[in-house]
């Protein structure tokens, strides 16, 4: 059911506005050619702040800091119950968005389709977002350098997310 | 908060890559100048001088190798495609070494006794693998983040264009009459009836129904919006940082492309942890934004 308005919904957004727009009696050519206009500049201006957060975020990545990190955290997490295996995930889920992807993949093949640990790294995986990413673009759409709280508010929800995902998952599937 | 952050990033990734290669030098991790034995075998029984294609075994494989011999009056090497039937180190030092291509290894050939066949070989030597992997993802990822941007334009005209549309015929309006009771608590800092609740309930829509291609550009035509009634222009408004949070957070109807690309029908079965995880997400990220903006009051 909800597959398929997921399908729908997106076509018939495409269909409506102009439909409306007609309605309304709008010059919808001319108006989605000038709102259209704005695709090019946002994009220019997003590029710098992309690139600051890309490169630091690959260059960690690269570096194999990421490793000794997740060796650090392992003993302390494994007190409160956190398992170890998905901590790769917990870690680059707000950092790279490809990069999680990678270690879900890897998390696969290893464990296989429905192990426990899969599951909770992809539902992990599904309910956070890039958080440096999506601030990256948005905050650079409209040229904000100084983001205040907005990364704290997201890692505290990116957080909040990766443990309801372990205890949610152990609690349905373990 | 990010600054601290971003440049934490990038000088641990100098400090981590500086220890992983000494590591790697003191522990002589990749046995760099320890000759291997191997044994080749010359077809036809061919003048060892010429270049030619020969088969080899490494000592305790049961495996034989092609590679090819090639002898010079300097340097005789051993030019040996790398399969995975070669001992892990021969791999890694495949994997790693300067050359580009990563799937030869040339090694040089110390001693070869030509009746026996008996014959060492070196293998490339591999040394700072970490800082040239630092060096070469900076540059990588600063062309990643333009190609992403390359390929986010064209989605981000499409709907800049019809949220115009939307604008000038009113259905903005008429969509911020449906989301604004809803959205005033979350945003107290937008006028009412502001286009900005309707672009952000957009965003937020496409967000639940995991269209991220949609949401991308409908989430930056919401921050143009909130940008509108920001009077300090280079720093975010509480209203920008709830966005985010939620935004971050949102609660997923339906699993991400990425998602179903990877795991197939199986991601049905966590749809149901994924919608329990982001609602909590979501009413945490929401709560941890109205009390950072309490905290930041002042700022």
């Amino acid at each position: 059911m909800l597959e398929t308005i997921s399908v729908f919904i997106l076509p018939i957004l495409i269909v409506i506005f102009p439909l409306y727009g007609l309605i309304k009696k709008v010059k919808v050519y001319e108006v989605f050619v000038e709102g259209a206009k704005e695709g090019f500049e946002i994009g220019v201006r997003i590029i710098p702040y992309l690139v600051a957060i890309l490169f630091a975020i690959g260059m960690f990545r690269a570096s194999g800091a990421m490793d000794w990190f997740i060796r650090l955290l392992d003993p302390v997490l494994g007190l409160v119950g956190f398992p170890a295996e998905v901590l790769p995930m917990a870690v680059f889920r707000p950092l790279t968005g490809s990069g999680s992807l990678g270690v879900l993949a890897d998390m696969i093949k290893t464990y296989g389709e429905d192990s426990i640990f899969v599951q909770m790294a992809a539902t992990m995986f599904g309910s956070t977002e890039t958080t440096f990413y999506v601030l990256a673009v948005y905050f650079g759409a409209v040229n904000i350098r100084k983001t205040r709280y907005a990364v704290q508010a997201g890692l505290i929800a990116d957080l909040a997310g990766i443990i309801a995902a372990v205890a949610f998952c152990s609690w349905l599937f373990g | 908060m990010l600054n601290y952050i971003w440049a934490g990033l990038i000088i641990l990734s100098l400090v981590f890559a500086t220890v992983q290669d000494s590591y790697d030098l003191i522990h002589n991790t990749y046995k760099n100048g320890i000759a291997k034995p191997v044994q080749v075998d010359f077809p036809d029984n061919r003048e060892p001088e010429q270049k030619q294609r020969v088969s080899y075994r490494i000592p305790d494989l049961d495996t034989t190798f092609r590679a090819t011999w090639r002898p010079s009056k300097q340097q005789s090497e051993l030019i040996i495609p790398v399969s995975g039937g070669h001992p892990d180190l021969w791999r890694k030092v495949a994997k790693n070494q300067k050359s580009d291509n990563k799937d030869t290894l040339r090694a040089t050939i110390v001693e070869a006794d030509y009746r026996s066949g008996a014959t060492k070989i070196m293998l490339p030597r591999v040394r700072f693998v970490k800082m040239r992997a630092i060096t070469e993802a900076a540059f990588n990822m600063a062309e990643f983040a333009v190609d992403l941007v390359i390929g986010l334009i064209g989605l981000m005209a499409l709907w800049l264009g019809l949220m115009k549309i939307a604008e000038e015929s009113g259905l903005i309006r008429v969509l911020n009459r449906a989301v604004q009771p809803g959205l005033k608590y979350l945003f107290p800092g937008i006028p009412a009836d502001h286009p900005a609740y309707g672009a952000i309930s957009l965003n937020l829509a496409a967000n639940v129904l995991g269209l991220g291609n949609a949401a991308t550009p409908l989430g930056i035509k919401a921050m143009e919006e909130l940008q509108k009634l920001n009077d300090k222009r280079e720093q975010a408004t509480d209203a920008m940082c709830m966005f985010l949070a939620i935004n971050t957070s949102s609660v997923q109807l339906l699993p991400p492309v990425t998602l179903l690309a990877i795991m197939g029908t199986e991601v049905n079965q966590i749809m149901v942890t994924i919608i329990m995880a982001t609602t909590v997400s979501t009413i945490v990220g929401i709560a941890a934004a109205k009390w950072l903006a309490y905290r930041h009051r002042n700022q």
